[in-house]
């Protein structure tokens, strides 16, 4: 029976800060409180969560660049604390962003340097990084230097030295951040070939749409507990029962919101603040008959837009971090 | 083999990016200069017995600055260039990297002894007339080796310890003052002395200026024999800070971190 | 005097936020370390060229060359870290006096570089045994803060330029450095070439120092009026250009003629 590719039980991680320049105070912060999580081979599986819920944290954890406090992770078998520099060998991991990549170099001799690190050898890297330019659609700009290339071609070669390897799993954190729609897409086209093929790959995200598009299945990370794994339908059926009242409203005071929140059909309430409106969308059991009151409770204030709709991945995903 | 590769890439890199590098400029060209006039003014009126001083001291600041300043911060500026994770999760041992760097910067050092040298023989015709060869290259070759075993002890200690490069800055001078760079170190009080037998590459100096006939000393095989014993043990202490700045980094999380 | 507050609160922030130095270590090793490192080896190198008898003429000089370090470098970071932090499109596009904004730049460093000064000077006589016990103390001090007052004024030019260029520190170093050869930091302006004299007559501290040599000797104003007056109009000059410059960059800056300055 072939093992798991990522296996981890119990993980914890705390980070110990200090503070103070001359009475320094040591400040313990919980980014990992006992992750258990199990990802079959040739897996394509999301993680999804508010900013600082931990998902650089697992990622950086999985890819050997950080200790844990406690607990125990597998990649491929191997333990990540007593084997580190095995793993190395059979994963790759894109960080994305502006940093990572040797900016006065060309894209080519970035490709190279990192293959020759990555110990492959000569021709196999020659004709690695030619398949790779070509996919990546960076051919014909690998010999211009990195600090003029287009925020999405960063992103691209990123990929591109992430695959050098050939890895058996790539983890790629928030890959499509900051692309523009049509780069996006592209990447997720790619990363659901990648994962056709056999690799494994172990993404973090905060768009659901992709999260929902692309994944076998995904979790919900939040203050480093994953609250939610299964597939994107598993989860979407945790609030099933659930519906979405929405309405668009001028200046809606507090206590009327305090209202709606005490509502006992309702289980969450959230206020978007825009220019010369406030969005309110409405969590609930009975959306129908929340509609139906909205008239009565809003007595006064001009309500322009009320929507009911079921709800989607992203509703499951706020009720999940911000219950 | 594979090492060797590594070191080999490293060394280009670090060749193509110096020579887009400002900085760069400064350190072969600008410095030397700066130092090898202010010791040739002082200097040469004090006839060719001092002269190699001044001949050879820009050069040796600059090839030192080199060595310490791009080799000391080898990783701290794929730190700040933000690299190091990608460096770090590679299989292969980040040494390596600064190994192939730290070569590059020491190769290229050597250019900084020609201004001191042009300067000296076409602005105040002084050149260096009493070189014993051999001795002059095995000196040279066991300051070569000294610098280098120096920067790999630092390049752990400037990553561990971002404190630390702030303090060797601010000290910087003062060890061309202790390595004897630009006069004998036995002009120097006792207990300056005691510091400077402690450094690898003041033992080296020593033996370099003799080679020029600045001393009356020719013991070449008691210093070189100091000098690459402290080196090795400089060494083996960077092995260890290379060991724990991984250990360190992958507990603290903090590789990211400029 | 909200006004005289809200300038001096501005000119502490810029400071801390700008100085690569304003932290704990980092203070230490550059007001003490720096300090010590540069008097003693220019002094030795000295006293090996021509005898210990010349010992506090080289441990005077560099002293007083101190106040460069932070009036350039100090004043070049202040300045030049704008681009390199990405604050300066902000600056450019706020209602701030233009004027108080780039004077306020070199204020800190001016006081910081005093203090510089005053730490060489003691540790030249800790080192070295200058005596001071002769000067003329009231014109030592009025040379100190016209010194101060000049290397900031260049450091201000310097650090308009490096809105345009990149590598800030590059400016910083040479400019440092080449002071300690054309200022009669470490030997009389009168041993360099004539060309070379030029340039020293141009550079703030070859007036100011040798003005203060002569307060430490004893003398008196009437010795010493017409270099002081002479340093300060070199640092004038020096500020007045600077900010022409950083005006002219941020005019070209906002035709879209500038896009280094971003």
């Amino acid at each position: 029976m072939r093992t798991s590719a990522i296996q981890a039980e119990d993980l914890r991680k705390t980070y110990i800060t200090t503070r103070g320049v001359f009475r320094r105070e040591h400040v313990e912060r919980a980014a990992l409180q006992g992750v258990d999580l199990e990802i079959a081979r040739g897996e394509l599986f999301g993680l999804l969560g508010p900013n600082g819920a931990g998902k650089t944290t697992i990622v950086k954890i999985f890819t050997t660049l950080l200790l844990p406090t406690s607990g125990a992770a597998r990649i491929l078998g191997l333990d990540v604390v007593k084997d580190p520099w095995a793993i190395r060998k059979r994963i790759g991991f894109v960080f994305g962003g502006e940093r990572g990549l040797y900016w006065r170099l060309s894209g080519l001799d970035n490709l190279r340097y990192f293959a020759d690190l990555y110990q492959i050898p000569p021709d196999v890297s020659r004709r690695r990084i030619a398949e790779l330019l070509e996919i990546l659609d960076l051919k014909g700009r690998e010999k211009d230097k990195v600090e003029g290339y287009s925020r999405g071609m960063k992103q691209r070669l990123h990929l591109a030295r992430g695959l050098l390897n050939a890895p058996e799993i790539l983890f790629l954190d928030e890959p499509t951040i900051g692309l523009d729609p049509v780069g996006a897409r592209e990447l997720r086209v790619l990363v659901r070939k990648l994962a056709s093929e056999g690799t494994t790959v172990f993404l973090t995200t905060h768009y659901m749409q992709e999260a929902d598009e692309i994944c076998d299945r995904i979790a919900v990370i939040k203050k480093g507990e994953i609250v939610a794994l299964g597939t994107p339908g598993s989860i979407k059926t945790r609030v099933e029962e659930q519906g979405v009242v929405e309405f668009e409203a001028e200046g809606v005071p507090d206590e009327r919101i305090r209202a709606l929140r005490a509502l006992e059909a309702v289980t969450t309430v959230i206020v978007d603040d825009r220019e010369l409106s406030q969005v309110v969308t409405i969590h609930c059991s009975r959306p129908g008959e929340i509609a139906a009151i909205l008239a009565t409770l809003l007595d006064g204030i001009a309500v322009r837009k009320v929507s009911v709709r079921e709800p989607t991945l992203e509703d499951a995903y706020v009720l999940l971090v911000s219950g | 083999m594979k090492y060797l590769r590594v070191m080999l890439r490293a060394f280009e890199m670090s060749m193509k990016m110096r020579v887009i590098n400002a900085f760069w400029y400064l350190s072969w060209l600008v410095f030397p200069l700066i130092f090898s006039v202010l010791g040739l003014i002082l200097l040469s009126p004090a006839g060719s017995s001092r002269s190699a001083y001044a001949i050879l001291g820009g050069g040796l600041i600059a090839y030192w600055g080199m060595a310490y300043l791009e080799g000391g911060n080898n990783i701290q500026d794929e730190r700040w260039s933000g690299t190091l994770e990608q460096l770090m999760g590679c299989p292969t041992p980040i040494a390596f990297v600064v190994i192939g760097k730290l070569a590059s910067s020491l190769a290229v050092g050597i250019l900084a002894f020609l201004p001191g040298i042009a300067l000296a023989y076409f602005g105040f015709h002084q050149s260096l007339h009493h070189i014993d060869p051999i001795p002059f290259a095995v000196s040279f070759a066991v300051l070569t080796f000294s610098f280098f075993c120096t920067a790999m002890a630092l390049a752990p200690v400037y990553t561990l310890w971002r404190w630390a490069f702030a303090l060797t800055n601010g000290f910087e001078i003062g060890l061309y003052v202790i390595c004897g760079f630009m006069f004998p170190i036995a002009q120097l009080p006792g207990w300056l002395q005691v510091m400077a037998s402690a450094l690898a590459p003041s033992w080296a100096t020593r033996s370099l200026y003799a080679a020029t006939g600045q001393s009356n000393g020719r013991d070449y095989l008691l210093w070189w024999a100091v000098s690459i014993a402290l080196s090795c043990a400089y060494l083996f202490c960077g092995w260890l800070g290379f060991r724990l700045v991984d250990v360190r980094a992958r507990v603290s999380g903090q590789l990211a971190l400029a | 005097m909200n006004a005289l507050r809200i300038f001096v609160r501005t000119c502490w922030f810029q400071y801390l936020a700008m100085f690569n130095w304003a932290t704990p270590i980092g203070y230490v090793s550059y007001k003490l370390l720096l300090p010590i490192s540069q008097i003693l080896f220019m002094t030795e190198l000295g006293t090996f060229a021509t005898g210990r008898s010349n010992a506090l003429y080289f441990a005077l000089g560099n002293a007083l060359q101190l106040t460069a370090i932070n009036g350039i470098f100090g004043v070049i970071s202040t300045v030049g870290n704008e681009r390199q932090f990405g604050t300066l499109p902000i600056l450019l596009a706020s209602p701030a006096n233009r004027l108080v904004t780039f004077v306020g730049r070199a204020f800190v460093h001016v006081l910081d570089g005093m203090a510089g000064v005053v730490v060489g000077l003691a540790l030249a006589t800790v080192m070295f045994g200058l005596d001071l016990s002769h000067a003329n103390l009231g014109l030592l001090a009025a040379c100190v803060v016209i010194i101060s007052l000049s290397t900031a004024g260049l450091g201000l030019m310097f650090g308009s330029l490096s809105l345009i260029m990149r590598d800030v520190f590059f400016i910083a170093n040479a400019a440092y450095y080449l002071l300690l050869v054309f200022c009669g930091i470490n030997f009389p302006v009168d041993r360099l070439p004539v060309w070379a004299q030029v340039i020293s007559n141009a550079l703030p501290l070859t007036r100011g120092v040798q003005a203060a040599r002569d307060a430490v000797a004893g003398g008196g104003l009437s010795q010493m009026a017409s270099l002081l007056s002479g340093e300060l109009a070199v640092g004038l000059v020096y500020a007045v250009i600077g900010y022409a410059l950083f005006i002219w960059l941020e005019n070209q800056a906002r035709r879209g003629g500038l896009q280094e300055a971003y």
